[in-house]
């Protein structure tokens, strides 16, 4: 049986996933409708047929809901309906017992009678007696401030105290401003204002650790070059870098003449390199030149969401950064392809570990309920940072139905995470950092007595650079220039870095005055000393609050004497007898002299990233550049373990004779790989599997060579490597943005979604190609003049490497094979080249 | 919101002021007449801050935004209304107020700020002009009488304010 709902208060797009998620078949929104009516009725429409409006406005919603559904993984309504995949912050058992049985509600909160009161007071609002004939309903203020309306931790008094404070070196200033913050009596805005500190044994000021030793635990918060402007991002880095802590490079790659010291010894370099899903210029380069590698597995204020960013940022610089073209907008998949398991991001980490042995890595997860378990998960997977991320952080382009209704508190997962980690005699073993709106010494000190030592600051640091949080983000015209491309709005940057650093002295100055108020004399004496040093406020501003349970957050677990409950000991990687030790001996005449060498080694599937530790060593002598091709000429023979070749530097040139597991080639760097079946095998090469899934996941250059097919996900995120494969499984080239693929077999469902750039030619693809591509991006189409010598090139090569009998087919009668290719193209890509070739020839002429 | 790039589009512009030595020989109108258009482009400088210091700058409150982008959408009627929803007096203060809302414009960090004292101006003779401002009694009264001391613009506003609630009210 269906349910149709009629209600006034269903308006925006988190109205209709909640009720459909709790079961309802339809809705009809009449508020909605009867507004758009009266809105066309007062001109305030441009235009005017209501149908039409109506339509749109549905269509709106749907459109929301479809984003919602994909966040959460789930393809169809159907499979929503009734999924209740929410948790509730802030209803009483009374009511969630009562409508939302078994849905997770960790703090309680009002009764039935709050909220008859709360509609009660809204009608009031409508049905007043004031004059109708001006009677205007309340401005709101969710998403905008307003003088009258709903409270937010930064407006017009805290923006202007902290830039005056920070830019004058101004402490009192900033006192003013912490105060102001603190101080939410009754709007009570976050958790942590209903929490108060415990009265204890005081200690003096000097006996507490110096500001210094504080900096190193500060983070800047995963911004990329892209979503804001280079100013801005390097602002960031050299302020960071100055006082020894950390800024983060975001998704969005970085360009490499920021690895470079200035003369001045300022450093633009992003101590944190993100590896987010896109992998947008993850190469061995990148990842070596960070001191932290932080796996982002999603986003605090918008869970389940990738990195959107529109064409008109990708500019020239931009493009080339993250090794996409210009002008074509970039979509980062919501999962990691290369995760589907815990297993799977312990290999990440592994090979992370392996492409930069000095980085810490971090994991990102956000605050949700379970974050505990996951957290302690990802400990055992060997991450030595674990950054919880909470909800109220980073929203300035993020759509808005996940600004307010997705993501939760850093309060409640640090809290979780914690305690579990503690439980599991884990916590020693692990760094525990969190981000999310921290703004002042007492967030601070709340984050580090409920378990984490470590703390990410971003929008804090933007607001110091200039930010006036405009929220136009996502439309590139940010007036001070932050948030923007336009180079004629980045010249109005006028942020500094010693504002920045002033903001950090400040932080940890006001940080340590608590910590000799609470009479700790170090960080990690305070670390997760929760109910000994705070509890719920005495008096709490209203009665609706009272009704929260806000004990299990402060609640503080036993822990074992010999694992304790901060970060006490590095995690055992294991690293220490990887192939890659044995290969690096052997290659030392290219490391130090770039002279050729060769070697022959056993494989086996334990081996894995094998390449990865050598690639570093490449990048950390040669940089990006690497070493001429073929200069690491080495032969391997047997079954290779996952992440064969995994970030393979140029001058690497590996030849595997047998087969490879998943996560071949991942983030190839330039590094040759070529595979073949062993020599005493018998089968046809081009009708079995030989590596496995997600190969070249992220390449960013380099060269591939497979005699045999690849399982699924082949080439996805592939920005710039080429590519000669026997067939591939489902999911072939998605989120391509750069390179070639050659297939000479057959390919899976699916192929080239989402690919923005790259072409992929698909040798004998038959009439059922089509179906099996996704369209939405791409137009297939026969191979034009310049396509038929390339392809001749790369397919020789093939040939030469590898033995292949089917190239050689191919090869051997070429007028009569090159016929029978298919060029995948995608449009977008298509536009730009030849909007370039025009200007070329324009140039040229 | 208006015109996104508009305040990279335009520039800050008023209307000039008449001759002074006419000016002295009248009581009429300051500036020399401005096109429609040109009051739209100077609305469409706004940029609809998250956070609007304008707002907050303005002793009244106005919701300075909004009717920017009435005027911008050329609905003076709508202007009207979000104007006198915080100001009963728009024409006064649309010629003599200090303008602290420019003065905490965001758009004046690096350029002129928005011109909201002109707009506000415009939209109150607009008004006036199209038949907005109208009396408007409350259908219902208290039933209370009270009396204002002085007419000048600060005892009209408390009689404008008293009359919303409902109350009878006489100035003297």
């Amino acid at each position: 049986m269906g349910i149709i709902i009629e209600a006034g208060d269903a308006i925006e797009v988190h109205h209709f996933a909640t009720l459909i998620g709790y079961g309802i078949s339809a809705v009809y929104p009449y508020m909605a409708f009867e507004t758009i009516r009266q809105m066309v009725k007062e001109r305030l429409l441009k235009r005017a047929d209501l149908a039409d409006l109506n339509n749109n406005y549905t269509k709106a919603i749907g459109n929301g809901l479809l984003k919602v559904m994909s966040k959460m993984g789930i393809s169809t309504l159907q499979s929503y309906q009734g999924a209740q995949i929410f948790e509730i912050i802030g209803l009483g058992d009374e009511i969630v017992e009562r409508c939302f049985p078994g849905t997770i509600s960790r703090i309680g909160g009002i009764s039935f009678d709050n909220l008859a009161k709360d509609i009660l007071a809204r009608h009031q609002l409508a049905f007043t007696h004031a004059n109708p004939n001006n009677h205007r309903l309340p401005v709101g203020g969710l998403y905008q401030w307003k003088r009258n309306g709903e409270a937010h931790l930064f407006n017009p008094e805290t923006i202007h105290y902290l830039q005056q404070s920070t830019r004058r070196g101004d402490y009192d200033l900033y006192k003013k401003y912490a105060h102001a913050i603190n101080e939410q009596s009754e709007k009570a805005i976050t958790l942590r204002s209903l929490f108060d500190f415990k009265k204890r044994e005081p200690v003096s000021l000097s006996e507490v650790e110096p500001a210094e030793s504080i900096f190193k635990r500060f983070a800047t918060g995963a911004m990329s070059f892209g979503s804001i402007s280079h100013e801005a991002h390097s602002t960031l880095a050299i302020a960071m870098n100055r006082i020894g802590a950390k800024s983060n490079s975001g998704e969005g790659g970085e360009d490499p003449i920021r690895y470079e010291k200035k003369a001045n010894g300022d450093w633009e370099r992003s101590a944190i390199k993100q590896v987010a899903s896109g992998r947008f210029g993850v190469s061995s380069y990148y990842l070596t030149n960070a001191k932290e590698l932080q796996i982002k597995i999603a986003q605090g204020a918008k869970p389940g969401e990738g990195g959107q960013l529109p064409g008109h940022k990708v500019d020239e610089w931009i493009g080339r950064v993250r090794h996409s073209t210009p002008g074509v907008g970039l979509i980062s998949p919501p999962p990691h392809h290369d995760i589907y398991s815990i297993e799977d991001l312990a290999q990440l980490i592994f090979d992370l570990k392996n492409a930069n042995r000095k980085a810490r890595i971090n994991v990102k997860l956000v605050s949700e309920a379970g974050v505990g378990t996951v957290a302690a998960g990802v400990a055992k997977a060997m991450a030595d940072v674990i950054l919880i991320s909470g909800a109220d952080g980073g929203t300035g382009a993020s759509p808005l139905s996940s600004i307010r209704h997705a993501g939760l508190p850093w309060e409640l997962g640090v809290a979780e995470s914690h305690q579990t980690l503690v439980l599991n005699n884990l916590r020693d073993r692990v760094v525990l950092q969190t981000d999310g709106q921290i703004r002042t010494g007492r967030d601070l000190a709340i984050a580090t007595l409920l378990g984490a030592e470590e703390w990410g600051i971003a929008t804090a640091a933007l607001v110091v650079e200039g930010c006036i949080l405009m929220r136009k983000c996502h439309l590139n015209t940010c007036p001070v220039g932050i948030a923007t491309q336009n180079p004629e709005l980045r010249q109005l940057f006028s942020g500094d870095p010693d504002h920045v650093i002033n903001l950090f002295r400040f932080l940890a100055e006001d940080l340590r005055e608590m910590m000799a108020k609470l009479g700790f004399r170090s960080v990690n004496e305070m670390v997760g000393q929760s109910s000994d040093a705070m509890k719920v406020k005495d008096i709490l501003p209203t009665k609706k609050l009272e009704s929260l349970r806000l004990d299990k957050i402060i609640q503080r677990i036993p822990e074992s004497d010999e694992h304790g409950i901060f970060h006490k000991k590095n995690q055992q990687h294991l690293i220490k007898e990887v192939l890659d030790r044995k290969l690096i001996e052997v290659a030392k005449p290219s490391l130090n002299s770039r002279e050729v060498s060769v070697g022959r080694f056993e494989i086996n599937n334990t081996d894995r990233a094998v390449g990865a530790m050598l690639s570093n060593e490449i990048s950390k002598k040669y940089d990006g550049d690497g070493l001429p091709q073929g200069t690491i000429r080495f032969s391997f023979r047997g079954s290779a373990g996952q992440s064969f070749g995994a970030f393979a530097a140029s001058g690497i040139k590996f030849a595997l004779q047998g087969e490879a597991n998943d996560y071949f080639g991942k983030g190839l760097s330039g590094g040759q790989l070529i595979v073949y079946p062993d020599r005493e095998s018998s089968f046809v090469p081009h009708e079995h599997t030989i590596i496995g899934n997600v190969a070249l996941y992220g390449a960013t250059s380099g060269e591939v060579f497979v005699n045999g097919i690849a399982g699924e996900r082949f080439a996805v995120r592939n920005s710039g490597a080429n590519a000669v494969v026997e067939g591939v499984g489902d999911h072939g080239c998605e989120y391509m943005t750069g390179g070639l693929v050659v297939i000479l077999g057959d390919t899976g469902k699916n192929f080239a979604a989402g690919m923005s750039g790259g072409i992929a030619y698909v040798y004998n693809a038959g009439s059922q190609f089509a179906s099996l591509c996704n369209m939405e991006m791409i137009d297939l189409e026969p191979l034009d003049f310049e396509d038929i010598s390339l392809l001749k090139q790369l397919i020789t090569k093939h040939m030469k490497f590898t033995g292949s009998k089917r190239a050689e087919t191919i090869i051997s009668d070429w007028a009569d094979h090159m016929s029978l290719f298919t060029k995948v193209m995608p449009r977008e890509y298509k536009a730009v080249l030849a909007s370039r070739k025009g200007v070329q020839l324009k140039q040229t002429a | 919101m208006g015109k996104p790039t508009g305040f990279m589009e335009f520039n800050r512009e008023l209307p000039e002021t008449r001759d002074t030595k006419k000016r002295l020989d009248d009581y009429k109108e300051l500036y020399v007449e401005f096109p429609e258009k040109k009051s739209s482009q100077q609305a469409a400088r706004c940029m609809d801050c998250g956070i609007p210091f304008c707002h907050n700058g303005c002793p009244l409150g106005n919701n300075i935004p909004e009717f920017n982008d009435a005027v911008y959408q050329s609905n003076w009627k709508l202007a009207i209304g979000i104007l006198q929803s915080t100001n009963n007096f728009p024409e006064f203060t649309g010629r003599i107020c200090p303008a602290p809302c420019e003065a905490s414009c965001v758009l004046g960090i690096n350029k002129p700020p928005v011109a909201i004292e002109h707009i506000e101006k415009i939209i109150a003779e607009k008004a006036f002009e199209l038949g907005y401002i109208q009396a408007n009694p409350p259908k219902i009264r208290t039933g209370k009488l009270v009396a204002v001391v002085g007419s000048g613009p600060a005892g009209l506003a408390a009689a404008a304010q008293l009359n919303k609630a409902r109350s009878y009210c006489d100035c003297v």
